[in-house]
């Protein structure tokens, strides 16, 4: 009786932050005075898109940053390959607009292990302009996108601003878990520790700086053995005594087609990034999801009238939530796709222990292992390989 | 080089995604050439009647709106992503028998093509309205759901001189006996899910734009293949 109490305190904890996290989202998106202002000057900016493979939405989401209402800036799509099928859609676009300064930029490149951060070398070294906006080729924008987020680099304490997401465009089952959690989970955690703890998370899927301002900590260089560069960034940033800048400005993140596997596949490298990042506090990830801890009384005291009331209650409110947030992000997913939304809990529940036995994280096609502060290093072919290899063989079993 | 698919399915059959995503689907990943190829078919034997009692054929009522449909999504195609689609249809004629079927697509049809008419009818009909023939999965496919579509192989000697092109891989399979054969060639997905996005797919070394395309296959100089992947 004592467990299923301690469990029902950690269960009302974990609906508490919930609902601050929900107020967190409310605040950060709510219309404020413009505290900036305009600024006087738009100062001219590089715009590094680093591309492999096709992304949902691809051509749309490279398009919406080269109809950009901003006075002078430059694209630069980077690959490492001519025979990325990216490759076709960034020439594609180029064509499309040919009277835009586009430029494509496609150089193999080693300097280290995060293959992200390799194709950002030649491009950071082909920008001229000394203001750069990395963002991945995952999202698209809208035309004021760059008028609304250089304001705050007015003030010359800030040295990076990065974005809020929104998962949009859910057409399969992977998809719209994937956007349940962008639109609940990340976005509301985002939220509430830029407003209440004062943490801006940085995201990679879009960062404006000064070139300046990332030379002053080691350029790229010194992200280009961590997987969580775009972190490391910030942190960097920070610890310069700078300032870095959540923009309440949504960014969307296209997810239209996903599978499960790339749902799980995701999490479970975001997982591992947030436990060698965060250590003991990603303990504390758990807690804050209520309808897993809600399933704990059912699996250890059985299906009795509380157990049960307390896990249906709770997935009532998680759906009644992530509907409310949806609906103030004017997400268009279907109403009926919230109904999925604790069942998304408990899988991203059971994600959350991967990270504990599994340290190993296959990126872009490459497979690393992750230590301190997600540093990688070359997954070691000894030992432990062939449960890898035992792996691989049932998901070539699987595949369709 | 252009990169296209010549064998596309949307819900006017059975393909499961719509008409317009089909067409983001393929332009958003930067494809040059399209041709939507939604299946007609015969309607004479319960295959053919439950098709068309389900909505799963182009009927020669639904051929307008089909039609219609395709034009208005090809000029926001070009628009959008320079992208050319070209209507098309399936020309299926199922059967009981692997050997009696054969499947045919017929690219930049004008006016319907019932499937029921017999194979010569069928062929000097699309030659009239300069249509482009193809013979798809002419052999035996690695899918062990499907029947088998043969006839058109096994009277190759008959029917060979009205074929324009011969599907030499579809979506996984390879078919090498039209190597063997020497016959002209395209790949296409037999696009029906997303996921068949990523499968063989034609690649034609020509201008873009309708005549150059049906030029190119039909001479079969400068026509490639290749595995679509991501």
């Amino acid at each position: 009786m004592v467990l299923f109490w301690i469990l029902g305190v950690i269960i009302l904890w974990g609906l508490i932050m919930y609902t601050l996290q929900i107020v967190a989202v409310r605040l950060t998106l709510a219309p404020t005075r413009n505290r900036e202002g305009d600024p006087r000057i738009y100062p001219p900016i590089s715009i590094i898109k680093p591309l492999k493979g096709l992304e949902d939405n691809l051509f749309g989401n490279l398009e919406s940053f080269c109809v950009q209402d901003y006075p002078e800036y430059e694209v630069i799509f980077s690959l490492q390959d001519e025979n990325d099928p990216a490759y076709k859609v960034v020439r594609k676009v180029k064509d499309k607009f040919a009277d835009k300064p586009i430029s494509i930029v496609v150089e193999r490149c080693h300097h280290g292990f995060n293959p992200k951060v390799n194709n950002l070398f030649p491009a950071y070294r082909h920008s001229k302009y000394p203001t750069i906006l990395i963002s991945d080729s995952n999202v698209t924008v809208g035309p004021d996108y760059l008028r609304t987020i250089v304001k705050p680099m007015n003030n010359s304490k800030v040295g990076l601003v990065c974005n809020l997401i929104k998962g949009i465009g859910g057409k399969t089952i992977g998809s719209i878990f994937e956007n349940l959690h962008l639109n609940s989970f990340i976005l509301g955690n985002m939220c509430f520790l830029n407003k209440y703890l004062r943490i801006p998370c940085v995201v990679g899927k879009s960062m404006l700086m000064r070139k300046s301002d990332l030379e002053a900590i080691g350029g790229l260089t010194s992200v280009k053995d961590v997987l969580a560069e775009d972190h490391f960034i910030g942190e960097k940033i920070r610890g310069q005594k700078q300032t870095v800048v959540l923009s309440n400005y949504l960014i969307h993140n296209v997810n239209e087609y996903w599978n499960l596997r790339k749902f799980i596949n995701r999490h479970v490298r975001w997982g591992k990034m947030r436990w060698k990042i965060g250590g003991m506090k990603y303990l504390l990830e758990l807690t804050i999801n209520p309808v897993f801890t809600a399933c704990l009384p059912l699996l250890l005291f059985g299906p009795t009238e509380k157990t049960l009331s307390v896990l249906t209650s709770v997935c009532v409110i998680k759906i009644i939530g992530d509907f409310y947030l949806g609906r103030n992000l004017s997400t268009p997913m279907h109403p009926l796709f919230y109904l999925l939304s604790p069942l998304k809990d408990l899988v991203i529940g059971l994600i959350w222990l991967v990270p504990f036995v599994d340290d190993t994280v296959v990126w872009r096609g490459n497979r690393y292992r992750m230590g301190k502060d997600t540093r990688l290093s070359l997954c070691s072919e000894r030992g432990g390989e062939w449960k890898y290899r035992i792996m691989e063989g049932i998901k070539a079993k699987l595949a369709w | 080089m252009l990169l296209c698919d010549f064998h596309i399915h949307t819900r006017y059959s059975d393909g499961s995604v719509g008409l317009r995503r089909t067409v983001d689907l393929f332009g958003q990943a930067g494809f040059d050439v399209i041709a939507i190829t939604d299946h007609v078919v015969n309607g004479d034997n319960p295959f053919g009647k439950l098709a068309n009692r389900f909505k799963f054929s182009v009927t020669g009522e639904s051929f307008e709106a089909y039609m219609s449909h395709v034009a208005e999504e090809a000029e926001r195609a070009w628009d959008r992503y320079g992208m050319l689609i070209i209507p098309g249809v399936e020309i299926t004629k199922n059967s009981f028998s692997s050997d009696k079927s054969a499947h045919l697509l017929l690219i930049d049809i004008k006016e319907f093509i019932p499937a029921s008419w017999g194979y010569e009818k069928i062929f000097l009909e699309a030659k009239k309205q300069d249509a482009l023939i193809v013979a798809c999965h002419p052999h035996r496919t690695s899918d062990k759901s499907f029947i088998d579509t043969l006839f058109l192989w096994n009277n190759r000697d008959k029917y060979a001189k009205y074929i324009d092109a011969w599907e030499i891989a579809n979506r996984d399979d390879v078919f090498n006996v039209i190597s063997l054969k020497k016959y002209p060639y395209i790949a296409g997905s037999d696009f029906h899910r997303v996921r068949h996005l990523y499968s063989w797919k034609s690649l034609l070394n020509c201008k873009k734009d309708m005549e150059s395309v049906k030029q190119c296959i039909r001479s079969n100089w400068g026509v490639a293949i290749t595995l679509f992947r991501n």
